[in-house]
Order: structure tokens, then C-alpha cells, then sequence
């Protein structure tokens, strides 16, 4: 479905990404774990268009997304969930919502959507008519989940949904993580919640410094020893700072 | 008596400030950015109005569109010149890398460049129309109303009802319409935005374009009472716009009409009491309040972000 070969991006002088190759399978959630500084965030926002690679290729169910603007992007069927949330503050949870349909033009059936997704998150209903800026954490993550799927994405990218969050929060995203996946949404997840990536995920892969450092199943990445040091022994004992 | 009658020569005087600070305000809730060439961009909307008047005898009805036109082009060549799109416009990394930390040293030459194009659009107004007086078409009544002991101006009046229709008119566009809430979406949270799929470099390009024609829309309200137009003309609604929005909470639209009114009003008296000095005084000493209130109580310019109603 995505494909992503010797993708290279830099800012300036200064080289985010080397050579990074990697893809996404329809309807399997595709989870990208790696420390803070990796590339992670890099990857994603080039994916969405916002940065323009400058070496390598990205396809999408055949077609090229190089030299795509994000407009053309949402249009093609992927949406960013991006890191910290970035809903839109002094909007009203509706029109939240109805921004992450703008590229759409059937009202019938944006109405019926908004309401599909009021009935996921009854919290935000709750809260409509009530300025984004003003909700929790976990609920402008609720937000900003609702709002990329009111594009209705054919691959959604989910940029550390779990960040800045409360263990039930995080359970909570998660759940709706694996209904999206049983709905058949794909879903292409950057995470450092290990655990919390091994109950919903497919597939691996783990970016280090810019590069692509292991791919594999949950089996293969539990079994491998950095990983298992790095990762699933240390979040154990790591503390979190968390927000409701 | 005589107070009653200046109060309410000051409320009709809230029509052409609202309008004038109309534009300012949609440019700055819509782009964060205060633009010095306002005024200038009106000016030159004026002079083309003023040059087609006096030398193809053009009448008011084709010189008034003319004018918001003029205006309106001006306003694009401003921004093009100095509010360049705030993010990925060219597709180069170090642009969009901006957009993506955030920081945006721009502000700064934006609004330095800003004056520059102010300099230059009255420069060319002058070249366009040396003298220093220019005539307007002008659609001014001299007839005046009774009120037992009150005179009303009849089509001040009509402005002042006229501005107010319109500055809640665009209130409620903005919040009610699909491109309203584009434009809004885009001036909240640009990054949030382009990955919702708004194209945000040309929304942020059609609402300047907006305000700048609005401008225009005031350029040609004021200037058809006045019936002329001068090189001071776009320091006027630069100034007075800037007092009316910045007074009435910049971004704010119903502020906005408060704010003209309570200018009007103060203004009136000041120049009854001590001369046409008095008036300047009461525009600024009303304005270094509004700032040292907002300063008191710590509160910033468009305090969520956006544009309010």
C-alpha cells in the first residue's frame, strides 16, 4: 500500500534521514518505533507533504506522492494524526471536525460522519460545542483522531498518539487503535510505547539515527535482544510524565 | 444640549472608523500580522478613483468600484511583496522546516517591508496626481434632519447603519461560511491546517485580498462625504483604523464597533473642548488606555488565536 525507498531529508545542512526504506501493508497496522531524535516525526510530516524530501521515492497504492502538496496528499487518502495533538485551538470541536472534512463536498454525507464519530467519542460530544483548546490532553487526542478520520483516509498515520498521555488515556487510544484496524482502516503508527504497539501492530520496523535499523513481526521484535533492552525492559521501569 | 448634540455627531463618526478598522482587523485576526501599507493600499484605490474622475469624467457608479478594485490589487501586490506565505509555498525544506518548529523570524521584516511599500504606493500616488487636493465623487447631502433640538446628517446616518450592516455581516460570514471557517482554521494553527487539506497559502492570500477590498470599500465610504481626497489620506486611515482595531481588542469584530463608537464619541467632545488638538489627544489618550488595560491584565492580542466575532 505505502512504499518508501532510500527516502533521504535533511534541514539545512543537517540530515534527518538516510536511505530509509520501508513499507506498509493494506489493512495491517504498521508501527515505526525509535528513540527521540530518530526521524520519526520527519518521516511522517514528508509523508503528509509537508517536507520535501530530498533523495528517494514514496508511492501510495501505485502513485507517487513526491512534489505533492498536503492538500493533494488528503486527497489521495492519507491523513496525519500529528504529535501533540495540533488541533485548532480557538475552533469549537465541531468545527474541528468539519475542517478535517474541508477536501470533501458531501454534506449529507459529512453530517452523517461527524455523528459516526461523535458516537466513537462520546466525550467530545460532550464537548461540541466547547473551544479545542480548552479540552484535556487525552481529549484533543480524541479530537485530532476524529478529525484526520473525517477525511476518510485509506491509510491513516498516527504520529505517537500516546505522548503526554495517563496509562488509561493511552488504553483507551489504543482501543480505538484496534477497532479502527478490525473496521479494516490501515493504520501506519509512530510509537514508543512498546507494549502498548505490540497489542495492535502487524509489523516493526525501528529507526535509529535517520536509518532503518530492524524490521520484523511482534515475535521477531520481542525476541531481539537491543530491542528488548532499549525498549521493553526500560518502559517498565521508565516513569512517564502524564496528562489526563 | 449642545452635549447631546456632539454625542451624537460622535456616534455618527463610528461608521467610518468601524470601516476603516475593519480591514485591519480581518488582516491581522487572519494573518497575525499588522500591515503598515494599509492605509497606503486605500490611498492608491482613492487616487485611481480621484485620476478617473477628474480626467475621463468618469461617473460615481463605475468610480466607486473602481476604487475597492484598485484597492484590492494593491493589497495583493503588498502581500506578495511583504507577507510572503508563512509556510511551504516553494516546497523547500528549510521554509517548511520553519513551519514545522515554529519559528517564524519573519514578523519583523514583514512589518519593516511593510512600511516600505507604504513609502512607495503614496510616492506614486503623488506622481500619479501632484496637487494636494483631488476631487472625489462625492454623493454627500447637505440636507440635515430635525430631531426637536438635534440635527441628524441624513447620510451619515446611512453610513453609520451601512458600516455596522457590514462589520456584523463579515462577523457572521466568517463564522457561518465554508471559506469563513477555512480562513479561520488557517489562522489558527497553519500547520494544523495543511493537514487537514486546507491550501493555506492561498487562503491566507484570498483573506488579505479580502481585507485590502474592504479597505477600499472604506476609502470610497469616507472619501464620497469628504469629496476629496489628499497626500494625507492613507496616514488618516492608517492611523484611525489602527486606533479603532487595536482599541477595540485587534482581531475582535464586535470590539471593533464599540471601540469606533466610543472614538466617535470622545473624540467630539475632546475637539469642543479644546480644538481640533483635543481630538488627535482623545484618539491617542483612548489608545495608550486600551494598551496599558491589556498590559495590566496581561492579556495578549487575539487572546485564543483567530479571528472573533
Amino acid at each position: 500500500m505505502l512504499e518508501i525507498r532510500e527516502l533521504a531529508c535533511a534541514y539545512g545542512k543537517i540530515e534527518a534521514l538516510r536511505n530509509v526504506s520501508l513499507s506498509a501493508k493494506a489493512g495491517e497496522v504498521t508501527c515505526l518505533l525509535g528513540p527521540n531524535g530518530a526521524g520519526k516525526t520527519t518521516l511522517m510530516m514528508t509523508l503528509a507533504g509537508i517536507l520535501q524530501p530530498t533523495h528517494g521515492s514514496i508511492t501510495f497504492e501505485g502513485e507517487s506522492l513526491l512534489g505533492l502538496s498536503p492538500a493533494q496528499i488528503v486527497d489521495r487518502g492519507l491523513a496525519l494524526v500529528p504529535e501533540n495533538r495540533l488541533v485548532f485551538p480557538a475552533l469549537s470541536v465541531r468545527e474541528n471536525l468539519m475542517a478535517g472534512a474541508y477536501r470533501r463536498k458531501d454534506r449529507a454525507a459529512i453530517a452523517s460522519d461527524i455523528e459516526h464519530q461523535l458516537e466513537r467519542f462520546p466525550r467530545l460530544r460532550e464537548r461540541i460545542d466547547q473551544l479545542a483548546g480548552t479540552l484535556s490532553g487525552g481529549e484533543q487526542q480524541m479530537l485530532a483522531l476524529a478529525r484526520a478520520l473525517m477525511s476518510r483516509p485509506r491509510l491513516l498515520l498516527m504520529d505517537e498518539p500516546s505522548v503526554g498521555l495517563a496509562p488509561k488515556v493511552v488504553a483507551e487510544i489504543f482501543g480505538i487503535v484496534r477497532q479502527l484496524h478490525a473496521e479494516g482502516t490501515s493504520i501506519f503508527l509512530v510509537e514508543q510505547n512498546v507494549h502498548m504497539a505490540l497489542k495492535v501492530a502487524q509489523h516493526f520496523f525501528l529507526l535509529q539515527q535517520g536509518r532503518v535499523t530492524f524490521s520484523g513481526t511482534p515475535t521477531e521484535l520481542a525476541e531481539d535482544d537491543v530491542i528488548q533492552r532499549a525498549y521493553l525492559a526500560g518502559a517498565e521501569r521508565k516513569p512517564e510524565a502524564t496528562e489526563a | 444640549m449642545d452635549f447631546l448634540q456632539r454625542t451624537l455627531d460622535g456616534l455618527l463618526e463610528a461608521g467610518p472608523y468601524a470601516l476603516v478598522g475593519l480591514g485591519l482587523t480581518l488582516g491581522f485576526g487572519l494573518l497575525h500580522r499588522v500591515n503598515l501599507a494599509y492605509g497606503a493600499s486605500a490611498m492608491l484605490g482613492a487616487y485611481a478613483g480621484s485620476w478617473l474622475h477628474v480626467r475621463l469624467d468618469w461617473p460615481v457608479w463605475a468610480v466607486l468600484p473602481c476604487v475597492v478594485l484598485a484597492t484590492a490589487l494593491a493589497g495583493l501586490y503588498v502581500q506578495w511583496l511583504c507577507f510572503p506565505d508563512t509556510d511551504r509555498a516553494t516546497g523547500s525544506v528549510q521554509r517548511a522546516s520553519s513551519v514545522v518548529s515554529g519559528a517564524d523570524s519573519r514578523e519583523v521584516v514583514a512589518l519593516a517591508s511593510s512600511f516600505a511599500v507604504w513609502m512607495q504606493l503614496e510616492q506614486l500616488c503623488v506622481n500619479l496626481l501632484p496637487r494636494h487636493l483631488n476631487p472625489f465623487p462625492d454623493i454627500a447631502s447637505t440636507h440635515e434632519w430635525s430631531l426637536g433640538p438635534l440635527g441628524l446628517r441624513p447620510d451619515r446616518l446611512v453610513m453609520c447603519i451601512a458600516a455596522a450592516g457590514l462589520v456584523m455581516w463579515v462577523a457572521r460570514w466568517i463564522h457561518t461560511n465554508r471559506t469563513g471557517l477555512a480562513l479561520r482554521a488557517a489562522a489558527d494553527h497553519p500547520l494544523a491546517a495543511h493537514l487537514s487539506g486546507l491550501r493555506v497559502p492561498q487562503l491566507q492570500r484570498w483573506g488579505f485580498v479580502l481585507a485590502s477590498g474592504l479597505s477600499g470599500v472604506a476609502a470610497c465610504a469616507v472619501l464620497a462625504l469628504e469629496g476629496q481626497v489628499t497626500p494625507m489620506f492613507g496616514m488618516w486611515m492608517l492611523m484611525k483604523g489602527l486606533a479603532a482595531a487595536m482599541i477595540g481588542g485587534l482581531g475582535n469584530l464586535r470590539g471593533l464597533l464599540w471601540s469606533a463608537a466610543l472614538l466617535g464619541v470622545a473624540e467630539a467632545h475632546a475637539q469642543a473642548l479644546f480644538g481640533p488638538l483635543g481630538r488627535d489627544a482623545a484618539t491617542w489618550g483612548l489608545l495608550l488606555l486600551a494598551l496599558l488595560l491589556r498590559s495590566a491584565r496581561k492579556t495578549s492580542w487575539a487572546p485564543a488565536g483567530g479571528l472573533h466575532a
